[in-house]
């Protein structure tokens, strides 16, 4: 029963082949999971409400009479075209920005538990880990895409139809155009450690539920909790504990003599959760059974 | 590679889901460039075992190699020159056939992305590789699975149940295309439930019944104990004739379940038998075989009492006793 190897195959043994190792293969992995994401509707649709909601926001907010003056730099969306970007910046922390990431990052592993190609994409070359980490890194290039867009689309469009005056600092300074710019663009860039860290509250609970819609709301809801949970016990320890909280510390920033503890305090923070939620995703993946599909 | 390295080779293995074993201590042997079958009704284990050997899940006790490595120790490359799938196999569909082909030549790496056409040319589907698997058929997909396992250019296929699920024009390519691979010189590991489509191609075949292997031996080894065939009979005189049976050597005659009498007998037996008959001034009104014999042993294989259930290849004379025909099962396990 035991033919000669050599006659099994067309052009050489597959074994023989030079093959991507390590890094190279995470690198093939990632690119293919990026080509997975532009591939899905649901990808590309995010991107471009992006794009366009921050002029069809400040369209409308033009129309109304009433400001927004509760929330940060609503009083003054109409004095200044600065304050588009930071008024919707205050606000998409509450929810949007957890929403966003996880559209991909609570979905990106899910989905193929959904479409049962786990054995798909296991049965070929790549390991486990590979292709965590390109899934990984693919969810991380989304959010970090997103939050571009969204940041560079307010700017332009508070910037192109209410203009750019100056902008109010937050100790009532008035700051000139070109440092109100910079100091706009560095206050979205703060976002970006705790949207990280809804990345990877989503990655995890969407590799532990293997469930799309649990990946996308649970942060949502955990989001909200937080915020619920900050409002209502004011500034206790815990509060600094929380993924939301460095979603504020952008305000320091804006200060007329600005303070960076905030920032600094809520970049630990986020790499806390995003160390802890990538380990035990990471954990649970290696381990599980892959039994469906 | 090391000659006399079997391409699958499982000792001891076992896995359970909670309670319940659905992989009990199996042992099974595959070499290099022989067609091997998996058989076994639903629920046997198959696909369990099959998802070990692809390292989709973990044994629970035992070891697994595949060409001498272990996932434990050698991680995906275990894999390597391994191709096959598991149940249906699973596509992305919002990418056309094509484009999912060219994602897991990438994932394979080297140049597996030249053969895509080629593959595509043998399961007959570079017509429609540019549409999305949406909107594939279940065939397609199925023919989709098998052009992605030949694009490892794999020395070990390994298909779990591919003729399931297809229509019967499906199921005929499906198993010409696996007697063409076959027949190539490939090693190939195919599990079914059916044992028409095992025994047309395979050499060597391991019976399972929930999780334990109850039978494992070469095709011939079992056609030498398969029970005498299963027809069924109308006569004139059902009564008279199951009297008659009785001064006839060799020869089993009950009352049919669905009317009608169940004739079990070798061929001259049942010639003799049948000579009788009108002999006897009955009429044989019809005659029509209902299972063939090795389709009937396995379902006393998988079906019976454990009387059966230890039965070997190996161990023959030992275990005939056990394989005799039991009319109440076979007669009424009609396909
Ligand atoms: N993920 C799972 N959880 C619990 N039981 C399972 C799981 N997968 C399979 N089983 C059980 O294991 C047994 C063997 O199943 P399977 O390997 O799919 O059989 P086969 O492929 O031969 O039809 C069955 O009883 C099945 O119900
Ligand atoms: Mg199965």
């Amino acid at each position: 029963m035991t033919a000669p190897v050599t006659t099994t195959s067309t052009d050489g043994p597959a074994m023989v082949r030079p093959r991507p190792v390590g890094r190279g293969r995470v690198i093939t992995a990632y690119r293919w999971e990026i080509a997975k994401l532009a591939a899905q509707a649901r990808t590309r649709a995010t991107l471009a409400v992006c794009l366009v909601a921050p002029f069809v926001f400040v369209v409308l907010l033009d129309r109304q009479d009433r400001l927004p003056k509760d929330t940060l730099y609503g009083r003054w969306v109409h004095a200044s075209g600065f304050a588009t970007p930071l008024l919707i910046l205050g606000f998409a922390a509450q929810w949007v920005f957890p929403l966003l990431t996880c559209l991909v990052a609570g979905d990106i592993f899910a989905s193929e538990d959904q479409h049962g190609t786990w054995k798909t994409i296991l049965t070929r070359s790549h390991s486990r880990s590979q292709i965590f980490w390109a899934k990984t890194l693919a969810a991380t290039t989304f959010a970090t895409a997103v939050l571009t867009v969204l940041a560079l689309s307010c700017l332009t469009a508070g910037v192109l139809l209410v203009g750019h005056q100056p902008l109010e600092s937050l100790s009532g300074t008035l700051l000139p155009a070109g440092r109100a710019a910079g100091l706009v663009l560095a206050a979205w860039a703060t976002a970006l450690p705790p949207l990280l860290g809804f990345t990877a509250l989503g990655i995890m609970i969407s590799v532990l539920t293997r469930s799309s819609p649990a990946g996308i709301v649970g942060p949502i809801i955990l989001g909200l909790l937080m915020q619920l949970y900050a409002f209502l016990n004011g500034a206790d320890a815990i509060r600094h504990l929380l993924l939301v909280t460095p979603f504020d510390a952008w305000h320091g920033l804006l200060a007329a003599h600005p303070y960076y503890g905030p920032l600094r305090d809520g970049t630990l923070v986020s790499a806390g959760y995003l160390v802890l939620c990538l380990a035990v995703a990471f954990t649970a993946l290696r381990r599980r059974d892959i039994t469906g599909g | 590679m090391v000659d006399g390295v079997p391409a699958v080779e499982a000792v001891g293995l076992v896995k359970r889901f909670g309670g319940l074993t659905a992989v009990d201590h199996v042992d099974l042997r595959v070499d290099v460039g022989e067609v091997y079958g998996i058989l076994g009704p639903n629920g046997a284990g198959k696909t369990t075992f099959l998802r070990m050997l692809f390292g989709l899940i973990r044994p629970d006790a035992g070891t697994l190699r595949v060409f001498g490595r272990t996932w434990a120790e050698a991680g995906p490359t275990t894999l390597d020159g391994v191709a096959g799938f598991i149940e249906s196999p699973r596509f992305y569909p919002y990418l056309s056939g094509r484009r999912n082909l060219m994602l897991l030549a990438g994932l394979d790496g080297g140049d597996a992305d030249s053969h895509i056409d080629q593959v595509l040319d043998v399961v007959d589907l570079a017509d429609r590789a540019g549409d999305k698997v949406g909107g594939y058929s279940f065939g397609m997909r199925q023919r989709l699975g098998v052009a992605a396992s030949l694009l490892r250019d794999p020395q070990l296929l390994v298909l779990d149940e591919p003729a399931n699920g297809l229509d019967p024009a499906g199921i005929r390519d499906m198993r010409a295309l696996v007697t063409r691979l076959a027949g190539s010189g490939l090693t190939v590991l195919l599990s079914s439930h059916n044992m028409d489509e095992v025994e047309e191609i395979c050499d060597n075949v391991t019976i399972m019944r929930t999780g334990r292997v109850a039978y494992h031996g070469s095709i011939d080894e079992l056609r030498a104990q398969a029970p005498d065939p299963s027809h069924r009979l109308a006569t004139s005189d059902d009564d008279h004739a199951l009297r008659l049976s009785a001064e006839h050597h060799g020869v089993s005659v009950t009352a049919h379940h669905a009317g009608g009498l169940a004739l079990r007998a070798q061929t001259a037996d049942a010639d003799g038998y049948l000579i009788a008959l009108g002999r006897a001034g009955i009429a044989v009104r019809a005659l029509h075989l209902e299972i063939a014999p090795l389709e009937s042993l396995f379902f006393m294989l998988t079906e019976t009492g454990s009387a059966a259930g230890s039965a070997s290849g190996s161990a023959t004379g030992s275990t005939s006793a056990g394989l005799r025909p039991r009319s109440h099962n076979v007669t009424g396990a009609t396909p």
